[in-house]
């Protein structure tokens, strides 16, 4: 039962990390219509960007903002010079998604030529461990589980109560139209991609924290969750990224705690194959 | 130094072995197998536990299934029989109506989900530590130590490339082989013309799998050890690297990705001398390359360096000089109905009645009929409840505005949309349940609103596509090869170029069809229509930004069809066209049925004067 | 009377489109068209199918590409503007088809529609709207892309009326509606935006209907401009029913017109 308990804080912590990236990663398709593989990528980039930062001495909280930063600036370059041009071309989503794996390829790879091949991690401290009962979590891992839940209430009100939320969703159900309003979406559209960018360079970072040690690859399954929680929730659909993480999150540390640790991500990829199999349009998405 | 070449020999071979089976599937279907890796996995790992012995030998350090040391060749058999048959569960994914890019992904994190299984159950494939100490073809027999065999291994791989080289272009060279691009270029248009789907894309992923599955067995054969780290997600990217890059859809153009990519690059930073202190520089670095290659050539030449052939078929008569046309590459962006030009006008001046082959006599009153048909969504009826009854060997009209539901309703009697009530009879059989393709066999045949051609296949070659009954057309027909469908198909080539003169678009036969003006693009899709014998012919709007004269002279060419048996349904929107050549003529409006008769009666009903005509 | 539409009155504007080339894909369907709406003018533009009227509508609005030739909206030259551009200095548009954002609310669309207005601005605008189209006010909650084709016709006229716009261009506002509702939504909708003074561009495939509420109508065929009058010299003009029919004349009026 213990086990049972303790795997409920570290699914939140992970539910934590993986909304970030999620809400990230459904934005970015619900304007843009890309799945943009190359999140990880970039997520991984960042999370060496802070620990190049941090390794010269400056607190791994202040690097958090180096990462979203470098995670802003990424993504908006990403879309602007790679998806855009292909978009205005013609090319077909599954052609844009081949070089998203390119680009995926370029942002791991190149930081390993850059970082070299072994294993890093940030030099902080986890603070004081927390015991509620057999609830156990450090400092750190609840401040980054505070973070997360700042930073959806902060999408939340910009989506619901900013002009430029207003502007997203309207350039997300359907462009012309938002056009028709007035709406410059051009400059709608960077802007997402700055917010999801700095999302993604958030979540590069906590990753980094959260997973003790790193290297250039570690996203690649962390991606798997991504589009789990996203396709769980209906891509496009933000809140339904926030609750598909919050389920994804649970349902890997839960099931870790019950069946062989090792399998955890099974349960994630087979609801995402569920869901693609049965309903493409999520949870909260509108029927097709 | 001789190991060194026979080894780049054996993986050129196995290279080019797992590029053509997928560019077979990726180039010629357009089937997107992100989870392709799998099948080359599964091959090496079935070649490796059927060679190997029972578990416990060796001193027992690793745990796997079966063991049951076969010679060689079984356990290269088993790994392409396995290949393939791994292949049907994923036939069932790729099925379904799913956009590309998430059937993609959805294929890339099965293939992630394998290797994460494989990984950590142990029992299975010894886990993450991989099999080792597999035995090698021959063993017993040969000396595996000696250059001989090194040799031997690369002629035997050279040798199977070969063949699978000449397998797979006598497949495609075929009428199959056809129906696979067409299924690529416009797989809704494909199933409405007869073709299968379902079992084309099956067939497509077995054959690509157990390609893929023998590459992997061969490989394992000579490496003597497979483990996870040799199949994740970096290596899929690569072989799709490789088939972008050398062409896909070409085969030589495969096997010169196999020989660029995986091999050569690959080989070639062998010769940069590692940075001192840095040795995982220049691996990273090639990584970094591949991905930049794919960006560079989705970007600026995405067909490849060896594009796909365009295949010139007819033969003296009407062949024009060949135009150096440009490869339509991977857009795929609908063109409205493109504006009508004066030289299309005299497009059917030298149109005579056409033979069709004709179906048997139909003596009942309705050879097609609907009764309550109806489509609705979330509450809107885009169809409601319509009712009616198609005289055979008549010239139907349906009019009406936007909206009224006319092309929705096509859609369902053609079987490319499904009604949400109500039945569909033809030749008084209820066809309601029948998909497109089965009513296309039948003698249902629809054409579309919007350019439809097949773009990447010749003139020729999409009037071809249709035709019914083509020994060719199946797996085993194109296996059996020219012999056996030559001759049928040496007919159809004359009915095809007959059909092209009698429309004065000889000319054109071998040109991409993608290529033509709006006007003869609409003839060619008429005559494919044709070219699948219809019993029933539906056409959308046939005659939508095409030249009054030319719209004329379609008209007639429908007339003289109808006399000649076949039953035209016809959704158009100007009503001359209705007066000249259609009796009688549906009225639609908001999804239902709201007049019925001659063109005269239509026009002293109040209700539709009123709504529709002018004057 | 604008008290009691709701509508306020606005100054409407002139449009003047000269020798205009346009397409899809570097390929002309407009060839050489000229067209003019003084301010406060119902002009309607008529035509069989695949004519280009369509077309010349998305060139107006910044949709389409233009090739050559102009077009001005009052005195500014908006010749290849986007759309979003030309919608900001009072253009409003109601496309044929898409003409809403189908997973918002009704009141969400008419406030989308406002999106260029002061927030404080918003609510007295929505109630504005609702005034005119007082059916609106039961469905503020529905989502858009379930309500009926009539219904959204309406919200999509009334999204574009959020702005006041001083030129109001409308893509086959009837086209999916019963033939009574089209009768309202061209005799009194459409008419209550020209009462405002705003200028009023309308596309139509029922050429009769739309006849009645024009104070000037063009007729387009083949991308080129065919006639132009007003709608008693156009039915009174044989070539008129012809351009329509394409068939004998003789025909059409013997048939019982």
């Amino acid at each position: 039962m213990s086990l049972f308990v303790a795997s409920l804080g570290f699914g939140l912590l992970t539910a934590a990390v993986l909304a970030l990236a999620a809400v990230g990663f459904t934005l970015q398709f619900a304007v843009t219509n890309v799945l943009n593989l190359a999140y990880s990528g970039v997520m991984i980039v960042c999370a060496y960007i802070a620990y190049a930062v941090n390794a010269a001495g400056v607190s791994i909280w202040v690097c958090v903002l180096v990462g979203i930063a470098a995670g802003a600036l990424i993504s908006l370059v990403l879309n602007n010079f790679i998806y855009r041009p292909f978009q205005r071309r013609g090319t077909p989503p599954v052609s844009i998604v081949i070089v998203s794996l390119g680009m995926t390829l370029i942002f791991e790879f190149g930081t390993q030529a850059i970082a070299g091949p072994t294993n890093v991690s940030y030099s902080m401290s986890q603070g004081a461990t927390l015991q509620a009962g057999a609830f156990q979590l450090t400092a750190a891992q609840i401040a980054i589980i505070v973070i997360s839940i700042v930073m959806m209430g902060v999408m939340h009100l910009v989506i619901r109560y900013t002009r430029l939320g207003k502007a997203m969703r309207a350039t997300a159900a359907n462009r012309d139209l938002a056009r028709n309003c007035g709406i410059r979406t051009d400059r709608v559209v960077m802007a997402t991609w700055l917010i999801t960018g700095a999302l993604c360079g958030l979540a590069g970072v906590v990753f980094g924290m959260n997973s003790g040690s790193f290297g250039a690859t570690s996203t690649d399954i962390f991606l798997v969750l991504i589009l789990a929680a996203v396709f769980l929730g209906g891509p496009g659909e933000p809140y339904g990224a926030m609750l598909g993480a919050l389920v994804i999150g649970m349902a890997t540390e839960v099931s870790a705690a019950f069946i062989v640790a090792d399998y955890k991500y099974v349960v994630a990829f087979v609801i995402l194959i569920a869901m693609l199999a049965v309903r493409p349009t999520g949870l909260l998405g509108a029927r097709a | 130094m001789v190991y060194y070449i026979t080894t780049l020999l054996v993986y050129g071979g196995i290279d080019a072995i797992a590029c053509l089976g997928l560019s077979q599937q990726f180039g010629v279907a357009g089937v997107t197998n992100f989870g392709f890796i799998i099948f080359q996995a599964a091959g090496a790992y079935t070649a490796a536990v059927l060679s190997l012995p029972p578990d416990g030998a060796n001193g027992g350090f690793q745990q796997y299934v079966l063991g049951w040391n076969l010679p060689f060749p079984l356990p290269l058999i088993g790994a392409a029989l396995v290949g393939g048959l791994l292949s049907l569960p994923f036939a069932a994914i790729v099925g379904k109506r799913l956009r590309g890019d998430f059937a993609a992904v959805g294929l890339l994190v099965t293939a992630v989900m394998f290797n994460l299984l494989v990984t950590n159950f142990q029992p299975f494939l010894n886990g993450a530590a991989g099999l080792s100490l597999v035995p090698q073809p021959l063993q017993s027999v040969l000396n595996p130590q000696g250059s001989a065999y090194a040799w031997s291994y690369s002629a035997a791989a050279i040798v199977l490339a070969y063949i699978v080289y000449r397998f797979l272009r006598r497949i495609t060279n075929s009428p199959y082989g056809r129906t696979l691009r067409a299924m690529r270029d416009n797989d809704v248009v494909a199933d409405s013309l007869g073709k299968d789907l379902r079992s084309l894309r099956t067939s497509a992923l077995v054959t690509g799998g157990a390609i893929a599955g023998l590459s992997g067995g061969l490989l394992v054969g000579f490496i003597t050890l497979w483990d996870p780290q040799a199949w994740g997600y970096a290596e899929t990217i690569v072989l799709f690297a490789a088939v972008i890059i050398g062409g896909r859809g070409n085969h030589r153009g495969a096997i010169l990705g196999a020989i660029l990519v995986p091999l050569a690059f690959e080989e070639a930073t062998r010769y940069i001398p590692p940075v001192p202190n840095d040795a995982n520089l220049v691996p990273a670095l090639q990584w970094v390359a591949i991905g930049l290659l794919i960006v560079l050539f989705l970007w600026f030449r995405p067909q490849g360096i060896l594009p796909e052939r365009r295949r010139i078929i007819a033969g003296a008569r009407g062949a024009a000089a060949a135009v150096p046309s440009s490869v339509v590459a991977s857009s795929a962006v609908a063109v409205a109905a493109p504006a009508a030009s004066e030289s299309d006008a005299g497009l059917l001046e030298r149109v005579t009645a056409i033979p069709v082959a004709v179906r048997p006599a139909y003596s009942g009153a309705a050879i097609l009929a609907c009764s309550g048909l109806g489509r609705s969504f979330d509450g809107v009826h885009a169809v409601d409840s319509v009712t009616l009854e198609f005289a055979p060997g008549r010239l139907t009209g349906i009019i009406g505005p936007n909206g009224a539901g006319k092309s929705t309703l096509l859609a369902m009697l053609a079987g490319t949309l499904r009604p949400t009530a109500g039945r569909i009879l033809h030749r008084d059989e209820d066809i309601t349940a029948l998909p497109a393709h089965r009513r296309a066999r039948r003698g249902v045949v629809r054409t579309f609103q919007l350019a439809s051609e097949f773009k990447r296949l010749t003139v020729i070659e999409n009037l071809l596509t249709p035709i019914p009954g083509q020994r060719g057309d199946t797996f085993r027909g194109a296996f059996l090869g020219r012999r056996y469908w030559g001759g049928q198909e040496r007919e159809n080539i004359d009915r095809a170029e007959a059909m092209l003169e009698r429309f004065g678009l000889e000319a054109l036969a071998d040109r991409y069809a993608g290529d033509l003006s709006g006007g003869q693009r609409r003839l060619v899709e008429i005559m494919r229509a044709l070219m699948a014998e219809p019993d029933v012919l539906l056409l959308d709007e046939p005659m939508a930004g095409v030249h009054p004269r030319l719209a004329h002279q379609i008209g007639m060419l429908l007339v003289g069809l109808c006399e000649g048996g076949t039953t035209v349904i016809m959704v158009e929107h100007e009503l001359s066209i209705m007066d000249e050549f259609c009796d009688p003529v549906i009225v639609m409006a908001e999804g239902r049925v709201l007049a019925e008769g001659a063109m005269a009666t239509l026009r002293s009903n109040a209700e539709v004067v009123e709504a529709y005509l002018v004057g | 009377m604008s008290a009691e539409s709701g509508l306020r009155t606005v100054e409407g504007v002139a449009l003047t489109v000269s020798e205009l080339i346009a397409g899809y894909n570097g390929s002309p369907v407009l060839h050489g068209v000229s067209i003019g709406v003084k301010p406060g003018e119902i002009v309607s533009i008529v035509g069989p199918n695949g004519s280009g009227k369509s077309t010349l509508l998305k060139s107006v609005v910044g949709i389409v590409e233009v090739m050559s030739g102009t077009i001005r909206v009052g005195e500014r030259d908006v010749t290849g503007w986007r759309s979003e551009e030309v919608a900001r200095i009072g253009v409003g548009y109601v496309p044929q088809v898409d003409d809403v954002f189908a997973p918002l609310t009704v009141r969400e669309n008419l406030e989308m529609g406002g999106y260029l207005l002061r927030s404080r601005e918003v609510p007295s605008n929505v109630e504005r709207v609702l005034g005119v189209f007082p059916q609106l006010a039961r469905m503020l909650t529905r989502r858009a892309g379930k309500l009926s084709g009539g219904e959204r016709k309406m919200l999509a006229m009334g999204r574009a009326l959020m702005l006041a716009p001083a030129l109001v261009v409308l893509d086959e506002p009837t086209a999916n509606l019963a033939p009574a509702i089209a009768r309202a939504v061209l005799q009194e909708h459409v008419r209550q935006l020209a009462a405002t003074g705003a200028s009023v561009l309308v596309v139509e495939q029922r050429a009769k209907a739309v006849l009645e509420i024009s104070d000037r109508t063009y007729v387009l065929t083949g991308g080129q401009l065919r006639m132009e009058g007003t709608p008693a010299e156009l039915a009174a003009s044989n070539e008129f029913v012809e351009s329509f029919l394409g068939g004998s004349v003789e025909g059409a009026r013997a048939a019982g017109a």
